[in-house]
């Protein structure tokens, strides 16, 4: 044997990795109670789990089992997306977690494309398999290895070729879960059933109900299976699976929205007084755009605070930034974004109107990054497809200038009316293109099962009420040049309605 | 923290262990990580806190063995007791457990969750109020035990022995309480067993004496199940590791399960037999290789009694093995592949080839049934004795890779008391004359009998057992025990709430797997072990210097242990001795007063588990400290094939052979520390103990049947007045569609999930959290059938004495024609005591013999001491169903036959989830129609006895008991 625990944990030469041979699973889920056991997991939540898919019809049916976890993924979505670095990747290989510095904003669960991170509700931080990092340190196997009666779950050196796992991962007929998301996983299974690595294989049983379970009607749940038809063409019926929730609900959608107001609020009045149509001193250039985006902004980072699960931590964003998250570049954006705005006012409040030019030279790349930003967020939110759109960052640049002169048409007609039929004109124009984009958006095939079901949960599904109610509004926003305010409404509760929609409708993918 | 001195301390890996001379425990994944702490180290870990990481918090803990009380497998557990806190932090498996070998199932680190379950009994209650009523006071045990001690002690007075009765579920020991009745001098010992096990015993007992198989699935080249070993039942996880590790090795299996099992699933062959027609397969698998020559003829020349069958069946034709083997041709003939497709829906073709491949098992086929198809069906019992008559065939009997019988297996150590004592009476409501055959006492009659005949029991005694929610029939069962006049004193002795419980005078709680002493030995393999189970906290504190003389002093609240408490009792029962009792549970060292459990398992390990010494001795310990050290010992490795031993020649002194080559000597049986129970071998005419049998021109030890050898043709089952069953046959079950209306299907009712054992797991919840109702398993095209229902659909399914509203899971999982719902589900209670994690709030209506069950509240999140209940997601707890069956109790083996005739269809718009509707009268009926197709004892008994003496029989009456009597007596009188 050549290793030995004398490195300093998680700092050996080993390459960790595990192999679940499914031509030996039972289905017994000791290894899920095990699991629960040794690492206290609370009721509700679960680093590990034995799906169940039932495939074939009778009598030569047959029951596939899949143990459900961590990938332990050599590129780990999960650590690039988080802010803080608490997802981080040991020298050992093994993709761990620090609580005490996990602000709870779920990014690396919306990130990893199997479901496996939860926030732990005892703690309220972001939890998963860990290998159980805290045996191997004291020479122990992970707790599911040991208590699986027929040893279907063994750890392993990728670099020991005489380690089982060694063995397996050179000479086996391995498979992974979902390789198209390109995270090359560490946890190989031999045995396992096509209905059971693809999630939407197989069909989500009606009525609520498993073989002896209750599918869970949570909240923000998402249940697992297939809800419209099974992705395998033999008979695939998921028989048991666990509640499943959606990472970000409300608050991340209404953020988007309040984001683009923010944006757009400054970004439309600098358009058209540089294009000539305001002049520089019109009060909705100096006091409006500045007010109005500033309290969008301020909204829009409550919100993100709102949204984490340790608020009182969210400054660790900026103290101890993993600068691959674009929640930090984010965070960096729209704090520089704010200082700008702040500078736009106090240099109106001190009468100095020429430093708004030179504000300007920063201001309008960064309220277009404050914009557009979220894009790459939600890119680096490996697991939902239909945010994967190479569209998603001139559409949020679109939806910031509907937003922005929807916002701020109210503002002019007190202060400067005729900058009315201008804002109208963009709104409009805005509005047309928005209307185009997500017309592309829905009726171009999607390039996988996953975008499809998610486009179909947007538009005929669970979202499809908020879905086309924002292109009800939309359509209602174009006649703005004829009738700005209602149009301004409309386009407003339009867009909320639609961020709703697409933030939702994306998470609302089954992943395990 | 300096990692590397962490490592050099605490670690487990191979090279620092083996650096301090410590064992290393290889773990499947062969590296260097251990699979549990050097046990050089249990008395002081270190592990490091999983919810503190990444911060390196060291916690110290003491890892004491016991025994899982869960299942019936009794695999070892070691509980990491903190040493800070002297609480059990969690449980894993126990490496040094032969049979477990340091594995579990799901139900073994879920222990903690029944440690720790809230709603947990901790106090002995007395009921307030009427038996039923639901309101109880806390009482102190001095004073519940001496009200029940003054009653059973008045009733041995006034000689109203049969008046008191123990009723086990889960026995989870070996021998201790039956020992404890037979010193009490009572016939009161009734078990659970004919609603488990007693079709597959009686099919095993009357072929070679034993009633359990062990099979040697690791080592077989094919594995031939009629259950699903690889999620349930006798053994689970024993065996599921030993079954995959066969398959491993390259083993074929086969399955027969109606419904779509996990061991089904990974069958070569998964046979989906209609429900009943198992032994038609199996017997066409028999007749194959019978038709081929294709069976082992040196061995059923050898070993089976056929020239006892020619005697007695063809008089005058020559007795040689030739003429036997052309009339096993005749009588197996009819059963081809086309009968046996006709009757279980299996194509002939998919027969023919599993045939095929069991012919090549040679000696290595192991086989097993336990519950499924044999407790399922009426003449189940032919199941297992079918399914064995392919071993006897193969010769695959107690060989490597073979099915061993049980007793052969299993160590079970004499104690320092046995009691000599046999009952002098016999208690007809336990073993009534008219099931003289049935393997266990006929318990779940208890209802029927005593309102047909009367009776009473002053004191009765229910242990981890709940008749009234896993018995068929509860409501009968509630009828019972709410009559003061029938049932004197309910005692209920249970770790957790039950539905019979709530039915009692004394609820006392008992402690579970980490919280009691038991020995326990298992047949899970070729080798014999001894594992015990203790109160781990009591062990621990002992360990750390404090005198503990109590059980119930370290356990929660004031939970105890039956030992404790049967010892205690039965001072108070006989508190001078005069009675003759105390005697038995009395100290040796300090003669006059009672028997430590330090003394009781101190001188078991001592002085009847050989080589337990010696090895306790080489690490400087006495038998009793390895023992709470370890957990466990293997007593002998590879047993054999027992019966092709040759007996020596010290124990033939004046030997006699008789006329069917049976073997009797003068010599006394050797002294044997291992008391397993065995079938009584009747002695020659002389008294001379018979001591094997002649085979081929050597004696041989035989088998424990009348005649020695495999009893192919059954004596006791033709002279009991059943000849046309004496060989292994095909009887049409209960739910034979012969015997089914058109619009009847079955129902199999009995089926386990992987997480959840009877009604002892309702108390975990990460158990209930993976399972917690169960649907009703029904055919698409029997779902379209009936109206096009769908998953999650309500359906009324109607028994012949009431129904239940339950839901559907349409499944491709199970034969069309077939329904199948699990039956750990559908707990309830009446009030505030009970489980709330598992247990729906219900009432129930009388109205005449009527009973309606309906939920007024179902599962969910509540407030408790563990935040977890709040987190509870799901409101199923699904339906119970057995309250709506009838009994079925089988003519010969007294099995419950559990399969119901049902129909199926939508619920009603009156029927809400979980409704559960019983006609009493038709219930009671039922039984009477099941009570006319018995053979009973006083019309049939070829010698005037009510029942074979050579059957096993738990607490055996003294010969003069089993006497029928001259006029027939009532009950209990």
């Amino acid at each position: 044997m050549t290793h030995t625990s004398a490195n300093a944990p998680g700092e050996s030469n080993a390459a960790w990795a595990k192999v679940v041979d499914h031509t030996r699973c039972i289905g017994c889920h000791a290894c899920t109670t095990a699991c629960k056991s040794e690492n206290q997991v609370p009721v509700g939540v679960t680093r590990t789990y034995v799906k169940y898919v039932d495939v074939g019809v009778f009598p030569t049916a047959r029951r596939a089992f899949q143990v459900t976890r961590c990938n332990q993924c050599a590129d780990p979505p999960c650590v690039i997306a988080c802010p803080t670095a608490a997802m981080h990747e040991r020298p050992d290989g093994i993709v761990d977690f620090d609580k005490s510095i996990c602000i709870g904003c779920k990014a690396c669960v919306a990130a990893c494309p199997y479901d496996a991170i939860f926030i732990n509700p005892e703690d309220h931080s972001a939890e998963k398999c860990n290998f159980c990092a805290h045996r191997i340190d004291v020479g122990l196997e992970p707790a599911c290895v040991v208590v699986c009666p027929t040893q279907a779950i063994l750890v392993g050196d990728m670099n020991d070729p005489a380690s089982a796992v060694g063995e397996i991962a050179g000479r086996g007929v391995l498979s992974v879960r979902r390789p198209e998301k390109e995270t090359r996983p560490k946890l190989f299974y031999t045995g396992a059933h096509a209905t059971t690595l693809d999630p939407l294989a197989a069909a989500r049983p009606p009525g609520g109900l498993f073989m002896w379970s209750e599918q869970g009607d949570i909240p923000h749940g998402v249940k697992a299976g297939n809800p419209s038809h099974a992705n395998s063409s033999t008979a695939a019926l998921l028989s048991y699976d666990v509640p499943h929730r959606a990472p970000w609900d409300f608050r991340v959608s209404l953020y988007t929205w309040t984001k683009s107001i923010a944006a757009g609020a400054y970004l439309v009045p600098l358009m058209l007084v540089l294009l000539g149509v305001l002049d520089w001193a019109t009060p909705l250039w100096t006091w409006g755009a500045p007010i109005v985006a500033a309290v969008f902004l301020a909204v829009t980072g409550a919100l993100l605070i709102w949204d984490l699960e340790h608020p009182p931590r969210f400054y660790y964003l900026m103290v101890r930034p993993q600068w691959r998250s674009w929640l930090v570049r984010g965070g960096f954006i729209i704090s520089g974004y704010g200082a700008v705005l702040a500078g736009h006012a106090a240099a109106s409040w001190l009468g100095r109107p020429d430093l708004h030019r030179p504000l300007a030279v920063a201001g309008l790349p960064l309220a277009a990054m404050s914009a557009v930003y979220t894009a790459y967020l939600f890119a680096q939110a490996k697991a939902r497809d239909l945010w994967q759109s190479p569209l998603l960052p001139p559409h949020l640049l679109t939806q910031a200038l509907l937003a922005g002169s929807g916002a701020m048409i109210p503002v002019a007609l007190s202060v400067e009316p005729t900058a009315v039929g201008p804002l109208a004109w963009v709104l409009a124009a805005a509005g047309a293109v928005h209307l185009v984009m997500t017309f592309g958006e829905i009726t171009l095939p999607h390039g996988t099962a996953h975008a499809h079901l998610a486009n179909l949960e947007m538009t005929r599904g669970r979202y499809a009420i908020y879905f086309w109610l924002s292109i009800l509004l939309m359509t209602i926003a174009l006649t703005a040049p004829w009738l700005p305010i209602p149009a301004a409404a409309a386009g407003l509760i339009g867009l909320v309605a639609f961020e709703h929609a697409y933030v939702q409708a994306g998470q609302s993918v089954p992943l395990a | 923290m300096n990692l590397d001195k962490l490592s050099a301390r605490v670690s487990a890996a191979r090279q620092e262990t083996e650096k301090r001379g410590e064992t290393f425990y290889p773990g499947p994944s062969r590296i260097h990580l251990a699979s549990f702490p050097p046990r050089e180290r249990w008395h002081d870990w270190i592990e490091l806190d999983s919810r503190a990481w990444p911060e390196r918090v060291e916690k110290r803990y003491m890892l004491v063995p016991t025994t899982c009380f869960n299942c019936e497998s009794g695999c070892g557990l070691l509980a990491y007791v903190d040493k800070e806190t002297l609480q059990v932090r969690k449980f894993e498996g126990n490496p040094e457990h032969p049979g477990s070998r340091g594995r579990n199932c799901g139900k073994g680190p879920a222990t903690i969750n029944q440690v720790t379950d809230p709603d947990r009994i901790l106090y002995p209650l007395k009921r307030v109020g009427k038996r039923g009523e639901g309101r109880w006071e806390r009482v102190s045990w001095d004073a519940a035990m001496d009200d029940i001690a003054d009653r059973i002690a008045a009733a041995m007075d006034e000689g109203r022995h049969r008046e008191i009765m123990y009723h086990v579920g889960r026995p989870g020991e070996d021998g201790f309480t039956e020992r404890m009745l037979a010193a009490w001098g009572v016939d009161g010992h009734n078990s659970h067993t004919n609603i488990c096990s007693s079709g597959a015993r009686a099919g095993y007992a009357f072929w070679m004496g034993m009633d359990r198989p062990s099979p040697d699935h690791a080592n077989a080249a094919v594995i031939l199940l009629v259950s699903s070993h690889l999620e349930t039942g006798h053994y689970f996880n024993p065996h599921a590791q030993r079954i995959i590790e066969g398959k491993k090795n390259g083993a074929k299996l086969i399955v027969l399960d109606t419904r779509l099992s996990n061991t089904a699933t990974h069958a070569d062959h998964w046979l989906s037999t209609y429900p009943g027609s198992e032994a038609a397969v199996l017997l066409s698998i028999a007749g194959y290789l019978i038709r081929h020559g294709l069976y082992d003829r040196d061995f059923v020349r050898r070993w089976w009694n056929w020239k006892e069958f020619l005697d007695e069946r063809r008089p005058g034709a020559p007795a040689t093995f030739e003429n036997f083997e052309t009339e096993l041709q005749e009588l197996y003939s009819e059963y081809d592949f086309e009968f046996a497709e006709k009757e279980s829906g299996v194509p002939a073709a998919v027969l023919e080839e599993v045939a095929s491949v069991v012919a090549t098992a040679g000696t290595r086929l192991a086989t097993h049934n336990w519950r499924s198809a044999s407790a399922g069906n009426l003449g189940g019992w032919q199941v297992a004795r079918a399914l064995f008559m392919i071993n006897a065939l193969l010769g695959a009997i107690a060989t490597e890779g073979g099915t061993y019988p049980s007793a052969w297996n299993k160590y079970v150590p004499r104690p320092i008391h046995l009691p000599p004592r046999h009952p002098d009476h016999w208690n007809d409501l336990t073993w009534p004359q008219e099931w003289p055959l049935s393997l266990m006492e006929m318990s779940f009659l208890l209802p029927h009998l005593m309102k047909e005949r009367g009776g009473r029991i002053d004191v009765y005694f229910t242990r981890v057992y709940n008749p009234v929610w896993t018995n068929p029939d509860g409501f009968s069962w509630i009828e019972l025990l709410s009559d003061e006049e029938k049932v004197g004193l309910h005692v209920a002795l249970t770790p957790t709430w039950n539905e019979s419980a709530f039915f009692a005078d004394y609820v006392l709680p008992m402690g579970h797997s980490s919280e009691r002493h038991d020995t326990m030995s298992l047949e899970q393999y070729d080798g014999t072990w001894v594992a015990f189970r203790q109160p781990v906290l009591r062990v621990a504190r002992e360990r750390l210097g404090e005198a503990i003389t109590n059980t119930r002093d370290v356990n929660p609240g004031e939970v105890w242990e039956e030992n404790e408490f049967w010892i205690d009792l039965t001072w108070r029962i006989d508190p001078s001795g005069e009675r003759g009792i105390r005697s038995f549970f009395e100290s040796r060292k300090q003669p006059g007063s009672k028997l430590t459990l330090d003394e009781y398992y101190g001188f078991m390990f001592e002085n009847s588990v050989p080589g337990l010494p010696e090895e306790a001795a080489r690490e400087g310990l006495t038998p009793l400290d390895y023992m709470r050290r370890y957990g466990a010992f293997e007593v002998h490795g590879k047993i054999g094939r027992v019966y092709e031993e040759e007996v020596p020649a010290v124990e033939l002194v004046n030997h006699v052979t008789d006329e069917m080559d049976r073997v009797f000597t003068e010599v006394p049986k050797p002294a044997n520390p291992n008391v397993v129970p065995f079938p009584s071998v009747a002695p020659d005419d002389d008294g001379r103990r018979r001591v094997g049998v002649r085979v081929d021109g050597s004696i041989r030890r035989g088998f424990p049947t009348p005649t020695g050898r495999l009893e192919f043709w059954s004596r006791t089952l033709h002279d009991w007045g059943w000849p046309e069953l004496a060989i292994p046959t095909y009887i049409k079950s209960h739910v034979h569609r012969q015997n089914l209306e058109r619009d009847e299907l079955p129902l199999i009712s009995t089926f386990r999930l992987p997480v959840q054992i009877h009604t002892r797991s309702a108390n975990a919840k990460w158990l209930s959290e993976i399972a917690h109702t169960n649907p009703l398993w029904i055919h698409p095209r029997d779902a379209e059938r009936l109206g096009g229902l769908g998953t999650g659909d309500q359906v009324r399914v109607e028994t012949r004495i009431g129904h239940f509203v339950v839901k559907a899971w349409v499944t491709e999982g199970i034969r069309p024609g077939v329904v199948a719902c699990s039956h750990h589900m559908g707990r309830w209670k009446l009030g505030d005591e009970g489980q709330r994690l598992s247990m729906a709030t219900v009432g129930i209506e009388s109205v005449g013999g009527v009973r309606d069950l309906r939920w007024k509240k179902g599962g969910g999140s509540f407030e408790s001491s563990d935040p977890d209940t709040s987190r509870i997601w799901w409101t199923d707890v699904g339906v119970h169903q057995n309250l709506t069956f009838q009994v079925n109790p089988d003519p010969i083996s007294g099995m419950h036959c559990w399969h119901q005739a049902v129909r199926v269809t939508p619920a009603r718009p009156e029927d809400r989830y979980g409704d559960v509707h019983v006609d009493l009268d038709r219930a009671h009926e039922a039984y009477r129609k099941w009570l006319d197709v018995t053979r009973s004892a006083s019309a049939h008994s070829p010698d005037g006895t009510r029942r074979p003496y050579w059957l096993l029989r738990p607490v055996r009456p003294e010969k003069e008991a089993y006497r029928l009597p001259a006029e027939p007596e009532s009950a209990g009188a």
